[in-house]
């Protein structure tokens, strides 16, 4: 069995603008969660706090290569089944019209098997990016309007954090339509970081310029802070979440994260070179 | 159970060399214009894997009626005969007990279709002006009806059952010797094949070799519909099993290679040098001709008319595995001198099998051309010429720079490939191998029977060793990784060895096709850095297109780089 050993650091902040923070993170090896519980919706933090919840039941109960597909996607019906429960308690307690939300993304290490990997799960906007050799790359593809627009060619994505409708998802965990999760796999080895923010981070920050904290700060813990600090100090507009999981002991081969420190990020669309 | 619900098909056909080709399976028969070459080998691909007419239209139509000027389309299937007809040129007569129908391709703006009940002969003619660079082959050869059972050949006409002319007995007499001698030995052989099916070969075999073969054949076979008219027989002879058709396939394909050998003979001498030009090139006659020139040097332990051309063929298919990609050229070197032999016996016959169904044409269109034996590629790896034979078989030694167990894998391999007997004749060698042998085999014959009971659709052979079937998406690379998929249909990721690090993390994508793809295996390229080159059987190397899907015929192969090749098999 391969031995993978990780190093990881969270960080998580209300912002500047809001009262409540409704962002929820998990990080128990190999699993490692973010949600935002959905803003406009009531008790946001009670949703993502589900989708921590059946993570952790889930490390726990740990997961296989065969399996893990199925075991994730079941975790986030799992989450899906409880927001409707509790949707139904709450609107039975007199709020009729009572329904909860969140995003999540999940990052789950799977190493029984000869090359380790990350298999990602997302369901709404909070992202996934892989970091190595300074170079960051988005994992998931967001669940939202604004995402749907560039995938359509109707708006440049460069345009897309801009956008006026930048807050609307289109998938999520919470409603009356359970949604399957994309799922994405990540070669543990050629990913030496991985990074699970929530639009808290990658709303308030360029692209470039999360790369170049993460290449700034080889500890994971130190960079997670600096990420979220950066984001509220770019504004702090929503909750800003990050996990940031390292890969050891798989990543000697390849270049250390610190000595590559060139910001040479570039996104990619697709095509894996 | 198919093979006797497929009965119909059992009943051979005759065709007369020409420019269009036509691809003879079990249940249907598709003729396509010689400027629909890029489409034949899917056709192929899918008539041969027991398609039904639906199918199969719905493949010939997917890229648009307007791009296909002409088609033909018969249903050998169980109930009435129905044919479909596009072209000006394009014409057919069915004559049943009650009436005779002719149909005008020409008649109608999209296509005519017939179905008429109790089909005693079906005829096929294709005008010559039709085909566009076409006639050479067609027009310097005599009008000898060939028979046929299954296989893709290139044709001016059809007929079912195969066309006999009152005068034409002894022109046919003269063929039957032949034939007949070639026939015995590939009973032998394919007595394994038979097994499967049952013991009819003997008795086929023999009737082929009689003058009137066809007529005759079936007569014994076929009870009182073949009294009705000899004629007729054949078609109604649909209800012998299907078992005879195979035997029968090869023994009337050779018999037009030894006709054609002659001629070759002194091609090949003239030849001899060419080779080098292009080994890519699809033209049928090529393989043929070298085949044929070259069996003789090389071959001669068979003396069979039958197996000569056979090697032959192997050469079009080497250049493909020994071809080297610019970013390669370390590795492959190593290969084809090391697998060669082992490997090279079985694989060679498989290899050489896919590119000749392509090039199979008629002996005609062979003789003509020459130059397929050696691909540029191939020189360079391999010594000279002559030792084509041993560079064929690297394509699947691929193994040996992965360096784990090339002869573990070699065994299993079997190349499938050998299904590509499409010509008919050429199936033979293969039977040589056991398991994958009778599976191929078996294909051809009646594709439902053979098919495996999993839902793959194809199987990769990876050059270090592993073995992957397409039931699913596959990424494979140096560290692949999966994009948005859903949680039921996860990619199977497959790693391969990239020392020079010239394969991408995610290189190709292969997964069972779709739409007019159905029952197939499709590749992609996703975006990889260095390109992927694919060898198709009969078709030179092919740079994929960054997303673009192509679909794969067994005996493909895949070269990603740094010595990494996928042979596709049948699953």
């Amino acid at each position: 069995m391969t031995r993978v050993d990780l190093e990881y650091g969270a960080a998580t902040h209300v912002g500047l603008v809001r009262t409540d923070n409704e962002d929820a993170h998990l990080t128990v090896p190999p699993v490692f969660v973010v949600a935002d519980g959905m803003g406009g919706h009531d008790a946001g933090d009670v949703a993502s706090s589900f989708v921590v919840e059946e993570f952790a039941r889930l490390a726990d109960e740990g997961l296989d290569a065969a399996s893990a597909a199925r075991t994730v996607a079941a975790a986030l019906d799992a989450v899906h089944t409880r927001i409707d429960e509790f949707d139904a308690e709450q609107q039975a307690a007199g709020d009729p019209f009572f329904s909860t939300g969140t995003t999540a993304v999940a990052a789950v290490l799977v190493a029984d098997v000869d090359a380790p990997y990350w298999l990602v799960a997302n369901l709404g906007d909070s992202r996934a990016y892989r970091f190595a050799a300074g170079e960051l790359v988005q994992v998931t593809v967001d669940h939202s309007l604004v995402q749907e627009l560039v995938d359509a060619g109707t708006i440049e994505a460069d345009d897309a954090p801009d956008h006026p409708d930048s807050h609307i998802v289109t998938r999520a965990l919470g409603g009356p339509v359970h949604h399957e999760p994309d799922l994405f796999t990540v070669p543990a080895e050629e990913s030496g970081r991985i990074l699970l923010c929530s639009d808290g981070v990658n709303g308030m920050l360029a692209h470039d310029d999360i790369a170049r904290i993460l290449g700034e700060h080889p500890d994971p813990a130190t960079a997670a802070d600096e990420v979220v600090a950066a984001a509220v100090a770019a504004g702090g507009r929503d909750n800003a979440t990050a996990v940031v999981v390292d890969v050891v002991g798989l990543t000697r081969e390849e270049p250390h994260v610190a000595d590559v420190q060139r910001s040479a990020t570039k996104q990619e669309t697709g095509a894996h070179p | 159970m198919s093979a006797m619900s497929s009965t119909g098909a059992a009943g051979a056909w005759s065709y007369r060399v020409g420019p269009w080709f036509a691809a003879f399976g079990p249940r249907v028969t598709v003729l396509l214009p010689e400027s629909q070459r890029d489409q034949v080998v899917g056709v192929w691909s899918l008539v041969d894997g027991g398609a039904g007419f639906d199918d199969v239209l719905d493949a010939l139509l997917a890229s648009g009626l307007s791009r296909l000027p002409g088609f033909v389309l018969v249903s050998t299937d169980e109930g009435p005969t129905r044919v479909l007809l596009r072209g000006a040129g394009v014409s057919a007569i069915l004559k049943s007990d009650a009436d005779e129908v002719a149909i005008d391709g020409s008649a109608s703006g999209t296509w005519v279709e017939r179905s008429v009940d109790g089909v005693t002969s079906l005829s096929v003619a294709l005008a010559a002006d039709d085909a566009d660079e076409s006639s050479e082959a067609g027009a310097e050869q005599p009008a000898t009806d060939f028979t046929v059972v299954t296989g893709l050949v290139r044709v001016s006409r059809i007929d079912r059952p195969p066309y006999v002319e009152p005068a034409a007995a002894e022109p046919a007499a003269a063929e039957e010797p032949a034939a007949a001698a070639v026939a015995d030995v590939p009973a032998d052989e394919g007595t394994p094949e038979s097994l499967d099916l049952s013991a009819g070969l003997p008795a086929d075999l023999s009737a082929d070799a009689e003058p009137t073969p066809l007529a005759d054949d079936a007569a014994p076979a076929e009870l009182a519909d073949v009294a009705e008219s000899a004629e007729a027989s054949p078609v109604l002879a649909g209800d012998e099993p299907a078992i005879d058709e195979p035997a029968v396939a090869v023994a009337e394909e050779s018999s037009p290679l030894d006709e054609a050998a002659p001629f070759e003979d002194s091609m090949a001498v003239d030849n001899a040098p060419a080779p080098l030009d292009e080994p890519a090139l699809m033209d049928e006659p090529g393989p043929f001709a070298a085949a044929s020139a070259e069996p003789e040097l090389e071959m001669p332990t068979d003396g069979d008319p039958l197996t000569d051309p056979m090697p032959p063929a192997p050469t079009p298919a080497p250049a493909p595995t020994d071809w080297v990609t610019p970013w390669d050229s370390p590795p492959p070197a190593p290969e084809a001198p090391g697998v060669p032999e082992a490997p090279g016996s079985s694989e060679s016959s498989e290899s050489s099998e896919p590119s000749e169904p392509a090039m199979a044409d008629e002996p005609g269109g062979l003789t003509e051309e020459m130059p397929a034996p050696g691909a540029d590629p191939m020189v360079d790896n391999a010594p000279a010429p002559a030792g084509e034979t041993e560079v064929a078989p690297s394509p699947y030694a691929p193994p040996p720079p992965a360096g784990d167990a090339p002869g573990v894998d070699l065994p299993p391999p079997p190349l499938p490939v050998g299904s590509w007997e499409p010509v008919g004749g050429p199936p033979l060698p293969p039977p040589a191998e056991s398991p994958a042998a009778p599976a191929a085999d078996s294909g051809m014959v009646d594709a439902p029977s053979a098919a495996p009971a999993s839902d793959a659709v194809a199987k990769l052979m990876i050059s270090d060793g592993q073995q992957v079937l397409v039931d699913r998406v596959i990424l494979i690379g140096r560290a692949p990784e999966a994009r948005r998929f859903t949680s039921t249909e996860q990619p199977h990721l497959v790693t391969v060895p990239s020392r020079l690090h010239e394969i991408s993390s995610t290189h190709v994508e292969v997964r069972p096709g779709t739409g007019a793809d159905q029952g197939a295996a499709v590749v992609t390229d996703m975006g990889s850095t260095n390109g992927t080159v694919l060898v198709q059987p009969g078709l030179g190397p092919e740079d994929l297109k960054p997303g673009i899907a192509v679909q794969l015929v067994p005996g493909a192969i895949i070269n990603l780089g740094d010595g990494v090749t996928i042979q596709v098999t049948r699953p």
